[in-house]
């Protein structure tokens, strides 16, 4: 959108809005606006002006919606509906790729993004503040959504301005309206005969000067100065102190309040549903009987339901009080950090839309009060217009990974070389892919394994060799059990290499300690494997390593080969029986009475959280700084999107800003319960 | 082992002996303290024996084993150099709580547990410096046991994603 220099306004008779229509059904495109249906105002298409919901208005409050039949003559004379524009932005469902299976041969098509060219009549200001908020999540970064890029850059923005305001109305204290000022391309302001009219882009001005409307009067534009004023006043004592909130918010994590509220909550998920900017989602798959075709699609999906932080590592939030405290510190605090504003635009759907009515705006009162009331209102902070973005720089520790894991559905095909146990219920996953990329993963770093009919399974890729990946993979669930079946020669999806994994560049010329529970072994191999091809470029090297019991030990033979190499391997199982000569109890008795202090050691640690945890506190004692302990939170890993949401602790997204962290920079997430 | 001198001279370098006075080694060496060479394999003692000595690893591995009916003897922890075996020679009811086996050729630094507890009990200023570290030990066992029991490495979630 290229906003253009302001114009006089114009005066539209309200009578002539369907030549407003006509031209824009005449530019080829489907007219998406607000027609009064289910009881509710809801944003579908419409082909005349007489669709429009002239004479109704709305009326809510926590857990209240109704519409009301009145004589005015208007015909946005509501605030806002349950739907935001993000079901045509971000559709409920969007396809992302087909894969088939023919015999042993499979092969994956992206999905093509062909949207329709549309016209979104009656955007309100909070609203066109959404579609920029969506910009900042889906198309600024690099981890940009190109379905989403294509929808909106193929919809024009024809706002309508506020000139009343509901109860639920919080627009004011976001900074968000309920002026609109930026990100459209026509804005009307509707009065009892018409609509004062202005451009706000050069598509806009073209409309405009097609219309050739006769200008305004000044007491027309005196009219919308007063309505947008009546609609500002009506919010001043409705709205929640913004300034500082993400500060307040992050220290009151335990909060009393969070498990009050929770036994409130049905866990319900329409708030997420109705706000426009909540953008999780997952990635599903719709297969035919024979599970020849397959349809990988995106779905919208929620941090409310009870299955969206299970991962490989559990289910990291089940409480509901944990997904409550999600869901608002992500929206008012942890999105400042992801995305540079917040992720509320104050429309107040999810005070209305909540059925048993938990308003927002009393719970950040209640659990991050300012420490003063301010003397004068927030300044109004805008997000920048569309042009102005620029991608936020993220939390990097080594620039030089190269990294671009967006969902580009750019899965290419790896022939399977073997499959081969490593311990009971471990096994080795050996694909040859036929997109040499993949063989550029560094250590740490994961893959996406996808066969069709099944989920794809994030995957760390435990070495890099002969042109070949090796993979090890615990059977836990119906896809990785479906791994084991396969024969050479067969074929799987791979996508990647994902992620940021260990900075092997950061331990150049100090002593390395690498402390591996269980599988955690498994992303802590090519890490060795790099550091033993430089042997010489590094100080001592321990290998601490434990396992459940001796027989659940990976890579038996490099146990050895590694200590041969000029690398100390310390073994500890948790139980063993009478023919184990080794040592027994936890890993962190490898590292006890151990000392690097003033050696600059780094360390690179990889298992179980609590086992990590217990690591790293044994670790800090012996002298290893937080900025030099790394640790993998692959556990958390969900699909790999990108930007699904599933694996967030708090501002991160553990599949692009890890799996590798470092202590410091999770700080107190690290171990938190429910986060 | 050539005489109990040197054995107390390794006992100063493990973390149990370390900073130890000089008051309390000579002390300890008046409780029936002999150095002792065990060969893999060997019994140090058996769980539930109330008359076993309390000892310091001074080179070897003991592990701790308790027997299971129809899984035999679990090893449930190892103790290494410098690390104590037998506390419950000092805490009453005084029976071991597990069985002690050398599993490669260990040297032991033995206390008699009666005349051991006999100079604690006479003597507070050796009780002072002794049973903090006796406490550490079994803190740290404690610890230990409570992340084994967690069984961090097994796939706990009832279901998996994947």
């Amino acid at each position: 959108m290229v906003t253009a220099a302001p114009q006089r306004p114009a005066f539209l008779p309200r009578g002539e809005l369907d030549r407003l229509l006509d031209l824009l059904h005449e530019d080829g495109r489907t007219v998406i606006g607000p027609i009064a249906r289910d009881g509710a105002i809801v944003y579908d298409e419409i082909r005349s002006a007489a669709e429009l919901p002239a004479g109704w208005t709305d009326e809510q409050a926590p857990g209240r919606y109704r519409l009301n039949r009145t004589d005015s003559p208007r015909l946005f004379n509501y605030t806002v509906g349950p739907q935001g524009w993000k079901r045509y932005t971000q559709p409920p469902r969007v396809p992302l790729a087909t894969a088939t299976r023919d015999g042993a041969t499979v092969s994956f098509e992206p999905a093509v993004s062909e949207p329709q060219r549309l016209a979104f009549l009656g955007v309100r200001a909070c609203e066109i503040a959404a579609l920029l908020v969506q910009d900042r999540v889906l198309a600024a970064g690099p981890f940009a959504d190109d379905d989403f890029r294509a929808r909106r850059a193929n919809a024009m923005v024809i706002a309508v301005q506020c000139t009343r305001a509901g109860s639920t109305c919080f627009c004011t204290s976001m900074g968000t309206g309920p002026e609109v000022t930026d990100g459209y391309d026509l804005v009307l302001t509707e009065l009892d005969d018409g609509f004062v009219v202005g451009a706000g882009s050069q598509a806009g001005e073209r409309l405009l000067s097609q219309l050739a409307p006769a200008a305004a009067s000044k007491a027309q534009q005196q009219a919308v100065t007063d309505g947008v004023a009546a609609a500002r006043a009506t919010m001043a004592d409705q709205g929640v102190a913004a300034e500082g909130l993400p500060a307040r918010l992050m220290d009151r994590l335990d909060h009393p309040r969070w498990a009050e509220v929770a036994d409130r909550c049905l866990a319900c998920a329409n708030c997420t549903m109705v706000c426009p900017t909540c953008f999780c989602t997952s990635v599903g798959n719709v297969s035919d009987l024979d599970g020849a075709t397959n349809q990988t699609e995106r779905r919208w999906d929620s941090c409310f339901n009870g299955d969206f932080a299970r991962v490989a590592g559990g289910n990291f939030r089940p409480r509901r009080q944990d997904r409550y405290r999600q869901w608002l510190t992500h929206k008012f605090a942890t999105w400042h950090d992801q995305f540079g504003t917040s992720g509320c635009v104050g429309c107040g759907r999810c005070i209305a839309w909540c059925p048993v009515g938990i308003d927002v705006r009393e719970e950040l009162a209640a659990i991050a009060p300012p420490y003063e009331e301010p003397a004068a209102p927030p300044p109004a902070i805008r997000p920048p217009s569309l042009d102005a973005l620029v991608p936020l720089p993220m939390v990097s520790y080594s620039p030089s990974v190269a990294q671009e894991p967006a969902f580009r559905a750019d899965t290419s095909v790896a022939t399977v070389r073997a499959v081969a146990g490593e311990t009971a219920d471990t096994f080795m996953l050996w694909l040859q892919p036929d997109d040499e990329g993949l063989l550029a993963a560094r250590p740490g770093q994961f893959v996406m394994v996808d066969q069709p009919g099944f989920s794809p399974v994030p995957i760390s890729v435990s070495r890099v060799a002969d042109g070949a990946l090796w993979l090890t993979v615990r059977a836990a669930g119906a896809a990785t059990q479906a791994f084991t079946t396969l024969q050479p020669g067969a074929q799987v999806g791979l996508r990647g290499p994902l992620g940021r994994g260990w900075p092997i560049d950061r331990a150049l010329g100090r002593d390395v300690v690498i402390v591996a529970g269980g599988i955690g072994l498994a992303p802590l191999r090519p890490a060795l494997d790099a550091v033993l091809a430089q042997r010489d470029r590094f100080g001592d090297v321990l290998l601490a390593y434990g396992a459940r019991t001796p027989a659940d030990r990976l890579y038996l033979p490099e146990l050895d080969a590694w200590a041969h190499a000029g690398v100390e391997v310390a073994q500890i199982v948790d139980r063993a029986g009478p023919e184990w000569l080794g040592q027994v109890g936890v890993v962190t008795q490898l590292l006890d009475r151990r000392d690097w202090k003033g050696r600059q050691a780094v360390a690179f640690v990889c298992g179980p959280e609590r086992m990590m945890q217990a690591t790293v506190s044994t670790l800090r004692t012996a002298g290893i700084t937080r900025r030099r302990i790394f640790v993998s939170m692959e556990r958390h890993m969900d699909c790999g999107v990108g930007i699904c949401g599933h694996c967030q602790i708090g501002p991160f997204f553990v599949c692009r800003d890890g799996p590798v962290f470092t202590v410091a920079e999770l700080g107190d997430l690290f171990g938190r319960e429910g986060m | 082992m050539s005489s109990e001198r040197s054995v107390f001279t390794e006992l100063g370098t493990g973390w149990f002996g370390a900073g130890l006075s000089p008051h309390a080694l000579t002390r300890l060496g008046d409780c029936c303290a002999s150095a002792r060479s065990y060969a893999a394999g060997d019994e140090i003692m058996r769980e539930g024996d109330d008359r076993h000595p309390f000892g310091i690893v001074i080179a070897g591995r003991v592990a701790l084993r308790l027997l299971v009916p129809e899984r035999g003897a679990i090893t449930i922890l190892t103790v290494e150099p410098g690390d104590v075996v037998g506390w419950s020679a000092l805490v009453a009811p005084y029976r071991a709580t597990s069985t002690a086996v050398a599993v490669e050729p260990t040297d032991l630094l033995e206390f008699d547990a009666e005349a051991l507890r006999r100079a604690l009990r006479e003597d507070p200023a050796l009780a002072a410096t002794v049973y903090p570290r006796i406490l550490e030990a079994v803190a740290r066992r404690l610890g230990a046991t409570r992340h084994q029991l967690l069984d961090l490495y097994t796939q706990q979630a009832e279901r998996v994603p994947w």
